[in-house]
């Protein structure tokens, strides 16, 4: 009897990428596929639910796939990865089934479903997998899915076909770079330690650094990994291929993107930097805290400017993947907690903020704001719902963001980084000025007609498109409310970051077979 | 000798990748990719060993006695300045790395795919945009 409760990382990535293919077999039956994705996708976020509680009560897990010990590939599921594991589990669910209305039925049926399984298999392993080649692979995993997705048709084609080929063209040239430069530094790691298990290259590394022997070009090797994590999570001198993707993409996948695929960069800078390269931290710290700075800056002073919704969306991201990385450039127990529960709550808000501008492009037909205006009368509840968003990204008080940005400029005020917390909180004004400025120009003012919203304005917006932003909605309002939770195991994870002993332990301490 | 003109060759192709993604026409960028993702291909080969003659096949025994042609796993000893799992490290290296060209295939066959979907991607945008020039494809304001 196989006990299915020690099989969990494997079943998170393997069951995604066996319903890609299946998906594909399926595609003549778009009523099975709708069921059967839907099916998977809950049952893998209660499966990631399990994960998080075991890992949370037993400790972490690691599991040897083909049993090689720590010269095979290894999944370890720590705190954090288990966290982000279930953040991408509920994020995705709610983002399928607010496409079944969004997207086109014959891109929905012929390429939508494989893709998206995919990318959120690409998404699993490269959070599970304690292995920095596997890692490079899963990258490559959730950057094609992720192109394929950009391009997928919405209903009522408001974004030109053109602009999603220029849009991916510029992602994927600008994300090949990254993972080349990736892959020169995961080759040099290698020639460096002899080892690719990452637990197994912090061992080495310091060791090294424990005998005076740090060699120069591991300050090299890790400076790449700030560009390669810097692309992914798009912060400060390579955010310029994110205003134009995401806006482009469609809305569900617009939502996956800034909410989770952003925050990928920031888990391999948590993982690859407090396990690794604890060593050039100290170096590495100021750097990432002047670029978390800047783009913070760029961020918000582009999102001001912005006319389309999505854009303006989309240069918010930028500007609060900046503050996420901002507390993990502190360093220090309650700064990395702060970046957490930052991360979680902004992938929940923003992510709930791009399905709501779905709605609310889909009844005007457009995404100028300037073209649109008292849509409080004509959508009621989709004003209400992006209000709730754009006050927990603003910041205000009842909501999440207000907790995530409390306990950041908290932390940073303890360290007495001033400075930082200074421009931190001017621009977090910028914030609250971008997000009612939208709010104002779509939702107040003169009432237009309905009629004049463009000829897809009668599709409205249905039962399934708003059950998802509800349910994201609820989950902002919670963990503004009841923020405990979160925060209690945001600090258990950081933690576990930054005491890499029981990590390094879970992995290495095993047999060959 | 060997290993100079090794790296002068990756040097090389990585300086004509660089040159290449930067020029005005999308082909020509593609191009460029795809001789930088050999370049780094050539740089993970280059991180294995060579010179060794033995076919790194762990058996039982442990490599020693009779099946003298294997290798053997060395635990980790890190007093003993033993960092890889099958190359004593200050000892003459007598195994082949096996791992490099598991990596570099896996890289390559990567690579294969993302230049057949940019591929695709630029015979679209040539579609859309009736061009191949780079300073068109600006409809979008990053």
């Amino acid at each position: 009897m196989i006990s299915l409760s020690t099989h969990i990382p494997i079943i998170l990535i393997a069951t995604p990428i066996l319903v890609a293919a299946l998906m594909i077999l399926l595609r003549k039956q778009p009523g099975i596929q709708k069921v059967l994705s839907v099916a998977v996708s809950f049952v893998m976020l209660i499966l990631s639910v399990i994960l998080l509680s075991q890992v949370w009560s037993g400790g972490i897990q690691a599991y040897e796939v083909g049993e090689w010990g720590k010269y095979g590939i290894i999944l370890v599921a720590d705190l954090l990865s288990s966290g982000m594991v279930v953040l991408t589990s509920f994020v995705s669910f709610l983002s399928l089934i607010y496409s079944l209305d969004y997207i086109e039925r014959k891109s929905l049926s012929a390429s939508y479903y494989p893709l998206f399984s995919l990318l959120v298999a690409g998404l699993n392993g490269s959070f599970l997998t304690g292995d920095i080649f596997n890692l490079f692979v899963f990258f490559e995993l959730l950057l094609l899915s992720s192109c394929g997705l950009v391009i997928a048709n919405e209903q009522g084609g408001v974004t030109k076909s053109s602009d999603k080929m220029e849009a991916t063209f510029k992602y994927l040239v600008l994300n090949m770079l990254s993972s080349i430069v990736m892959l020169i530094a995961v080759s040099s790691l290698y020639a460096t330690t002899g080892t690719l298990n990452m637990a197994d290259i912090s061992v080495k590394l310091s060791a090294m650094s424990a005998a005076g022997t740090l060699p120069w070009y591991v300050f090299a090797i890790a400076l790449m990994f700030v560009v390669v994590f810097g692309n992914k999570a798009a912060i400060f001198p390579l955010h310029y291929w994110l205003p134009d993707v995401h806006p482009t993409a469609p809305s569900p996948i617009s939502a996956m993107l800034s909410g989770v695929l952003i925050k990928v960069g920031a888990y391999g800078m948590l993982r690859v930097f407090f396990l690794i390269f604890i060593d050039t931290l100290d170096i590495f710290k100021p750097v990432i805290m002047y670029l978390a700075l800047a783009t913070i800056v760029v961020g918000a002073i582009s999102a001001v400017a912005q006319t389309d919704v999505k854009r303006l969306l989309a240069y918010s991201s930028v500007s609060q993947i900046g503050y996420v990385f901002l507390g993990i450039s502190f360093g220090s127990i309650y700064g990395i907690t702060a970046a957490l529960v930052y991360l979680a709550n902004h992938a929940v808000a923003k992510s709930m903020l791009f399905l709501t501008s779905g709605g609310i492009i889909h009844h005007a037909g457009t995404r100028d704001m300037r073209k649109m205006g008292g849509m409080v009368d004509s959508a009621p509840l989709m004003s209400l719902l992006f209000l709730v968003g754009a006050m927990s990204i603003a910041g205000m008080p009842p909501l999440g963001g207000f907790i995530a940005k409390l306990s950041l400029f908290d932390a940073g005020i303890g360290e007495q980084y001033y400075f930082a917390i200074g421009i931190a909180l001017f621009f977090a004004i910028f914030t609250l000025f971008y997000m009612f400025r939208a709010m104002l120009l779509m939702f107040w003012g003169e009432k237009r007609d309905v009629e004049k919203y463009g000829e897809y304005s009668h599709h409205g917006t249905s039962l399934l498109m708003t059950l998802p932003i509800v349910v994201l909605a609820l989950t902002v309002v919670a963990f503004g409310i009841y923020a405990e939770p979160l925060i209690a195991l945001a600090n258990a994870t950081a933690h576990q970051i930054l005491d890499p002993q029981p990590y390094i332990d879970a992995v290495l301490m095993r047999v060959v077979r | 000798m060997n290993n100079t003109l090794l790296s002068l060759t990756i040097a090389i192709l990585f300086g004509i990748g660089t040159f290449l993604i930067l020029r005005r026409d999308i082909v020509r960028v593609i191009i460029g990719l795809g001789v930088l993702s050999h370049a780094v291909n050539l740089l993970i080969v280059s991180t294995g060993v060579f010179s060794g003659t033995k076919v790194p096949i762990i058996t039982d025994d442990g490599g020693h006695g009779a099946a003298e042609a294997t290798g053997s796993i060395f635990t980790d000893s890190l007093s003993q300045g033993i960092l890889a799992p099958i190359i004593e490290a200050g000892h003459h290296v007598d195994y082949v790395d096996p791992l490099v060209q598991a990596l570099v295939l896996t890289a390559i066959v990567i690579s294969l795919a993302t230049t057949a979907f940019i591929l695709i991607l630029a015979y679209r945008i040539h579609e859309e945009y009736g061009t191949t020039d780079i300073r068109e494809l600006r409809r979008l304001w990053g």
